[in-house]
């Protein structure tokens, strides 16, 4: 049984429709590219797989249960955890309060977080709103792990930072161990270099699926549907 | 005259008290959730009548009636809240006033049928919160003394509540970014929900003990919203510090007005509000 499935799934804002017959599997423990132009409709995927768009047909099964009626609280709660593409840093509260605030008990925790991204530990007693970007989105990412979530939904996390934070932060992926990934990105190689699988959707559909590993040699494809990005 | 100062200090701070007591739940949620609750003096009410009654008919001693008059205060704006606001929460601030509003007056014609219109008189408030004190050579009322104590209790309990525990940081991350919140696991409706228990629980609390300051009648709903919305548009949205500060100040005008000045009387804290929002229009706490 698959830690993630959708069948068939149309979803959206209000009456529009963005994303449409999509079906997909992430395995215990997987990972999963999911790669596409501005505007394909990536975000609108994590956001679906969370409850908040209007889902109008198909079904979203986690860990072999329904969930697609369920609040999004409750999607968190089974162990879905997101880290949305703006980050969406509570400002008013504290670097060890955006941590704890929605934490579970599990391996990951302030001392582990804090290993991972030493700069937060040093920022902890910093508001929220006083962090620089890179810091926010290790702080997001971060949050997302202490809720100890069997799978992790990760929107552009490398967009617009520094090359030095984008190793540092690409690393800390590397070390999720157990955990299932999907991982939105424009920097195609390294998304590939650090996933199993790979979709790209265009126009709210799924247009190509391939193995990481083999996409990533698959230059004309690439091009042809995400414009090579890479650097 | 200096005797006489600081006795007027002192009632002011003990009204101002009352003030904060009554108030604090409203900063709270206009602050932090954004819904207009005109109708949070009728909340005061209940818990005041739940006072009365349980004093009156049943005997119990004034401070036994107190946590009950949080606990019904609290649970009728629970049911209001789940029946009626939450599905105003989106709605415009003239449809959250227009709906508050009328449940002022649907509480007073109900507590005018219930109670009748007049002043309740209590028996049996114990006679230790009637005496009073000499200090310095300044007569303390036991009574004002003591709402100045449960001002500065509350005053405690609540910052360390919503600044320090991991409920508090709930409703800010919720108040924040709602859906953020939600997407992490937080409840936030139902911490929307103790929230606003917690607001109207503490208006119950300062509808009771207003009763043996400045007394109960079913007008008391709309009375003290006035009082109520100078208190927290002074004080700042959601600053509990402000609502503090901004209580206090009104509460020291107030009866310093009444005082010295009796040609202004009550007029003087409507001075004092428009010269405090004129310097800091936000409130002195205020951040929006
Ligand atoms: N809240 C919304 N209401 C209505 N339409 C929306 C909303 N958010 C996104 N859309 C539309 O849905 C489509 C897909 O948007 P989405 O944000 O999912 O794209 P994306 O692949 O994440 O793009 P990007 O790479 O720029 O982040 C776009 O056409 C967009 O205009
Ligand atoms: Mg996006």
């Amino acid at each position: 049984m698959p830690l993630l499935e959708l069948r068939d799934v149309r979803a959206g804002y209000g009456d529009a429709v963005v994303l449409d017959g999509i079906s997909l599997e992430v395995p215990e423990q997987g990972s999963l590219a999911v790669l596409g132009r501005n505007g394909a409709g990536k975000s609108t995927l994590l956001l679906t797989l969370m409850g908040f768009t209007r889902l109008k047909r198909g079904r979203i099964f986690f860990k072999g249960r329904d969930v697609s009626a369920l609040a999004p609280h409750r999607r968190a709660q089974l162990g879905i955890a997101w880290v949305a593409q703006e980050r969406e840093i509570f400002p008013s509260l504290s670097a060890e309060e955006n941590l704890t605030v929605a934490a579970h008990p599990g391996p990951w925790n302030l001392e582990r977080v804090f290993r991972l991204f030493p700069r937060l530990a040093e920022r902890r007693a910093n508001m929220g709103n006083q962090l620089s970007g890179g810091e926010q989105q290790m702080l997001a990412i971060a949050r997302a792990l202490m809720t100890n979530p069997g799978l992790l939904l990760l929107d552009e996390p490398f967009e617009g930072l520094a090359p030095v934070i984008v190793d540092e932060l690409a690393g800390a992926l590397e070390r999720l161990d157990g955990m299932a990934l999907i991982l939105v990105e424009q920097h195609t190689e390294l998304a590939l270099s650090l996933t199993e699988d790979a979709v790209v959707l265009e126009r709210g559909a799924i247009v190509h699926r391939a193995r990481s590993g083999e996409f990533a040699h698959d230059a004309p494809t690439l091009e042809r549907l995400v414009g090579l990005k890479i650097a | 005259m200096l005797g006489s100062l600081a006795g007027v200090l002192f009632d002011g701070l003990a009204y101002g008290m009352l003030l904060f007591l009554l108030s604090v739940g409203l900063s709270v949620t206009l602050g932090m959730m954004n819904f207009v609750n005109l109708a949070h003096c009728s909340f005061a009410m209940v818990g005041g009548y739940v006072s009365v009654s349980l004093m009156n008919r049943f005997g119990w001693p004034f401070l036994a009636t107190l946590p009950m008059a949080f606990l019904a205060a609290a649970s009728v704006s629970v049911l209001l809240e789940r029946g009626l606001y939450r599905r105003l929460y989106r709605a415009s601030d003239l449809d959250q006033c227009l709906l508050t509003i009328g449940i002022v007056f649907v509480s007073i014609a109900a507590y005018a049928w219930l109670y009748g219109t007049e002043q309740q008189a209590v028996e049996g408030f114990p006679p230790y919160l009637r005496g009073s004190l000499q200090f310095m050579g300044i007569n303390l009322a036991a009574y004002r003394l003591f709402l100045v104590l449960c001002g500065f209790l509350v005053t405690a309990i609540l910052v360390a509540s919503l600044e320090y525990t991991r409920f508090g940081a709930k409703v800010r991350a919720a108040v924040d970014n709602q859906r953020m919140a939600r997407g992490l696991g937080i409840d936030v409706d139902r911490t929307f929900m103790l929230t606003f228990a917690l607001g109207g629980g503490l208006a119950g609390l300062g509808g009771s003990l207003a009763i043996e300051m400045v007394g109960l009648d079913p007008g008391f709903a709309l009375a003290y919203l006035v009082y109520v919305l100078i208190v927290v548009s002074v004080g700042g949205l959601g600053s509990i510090g402000g609502s503090f500060a901004a209580a206090i100040v009104l509460g020291i005008s107030d009866m310093a007005g009444k005082y010295y000045v009796p040609w202004l009387g009550a007029f003087l804290i409507y001075l004092v509000m428009v010269g405090l929002l004129m310097w800091r229009p936000q409130g002195l706490f205020g951040k929006r």
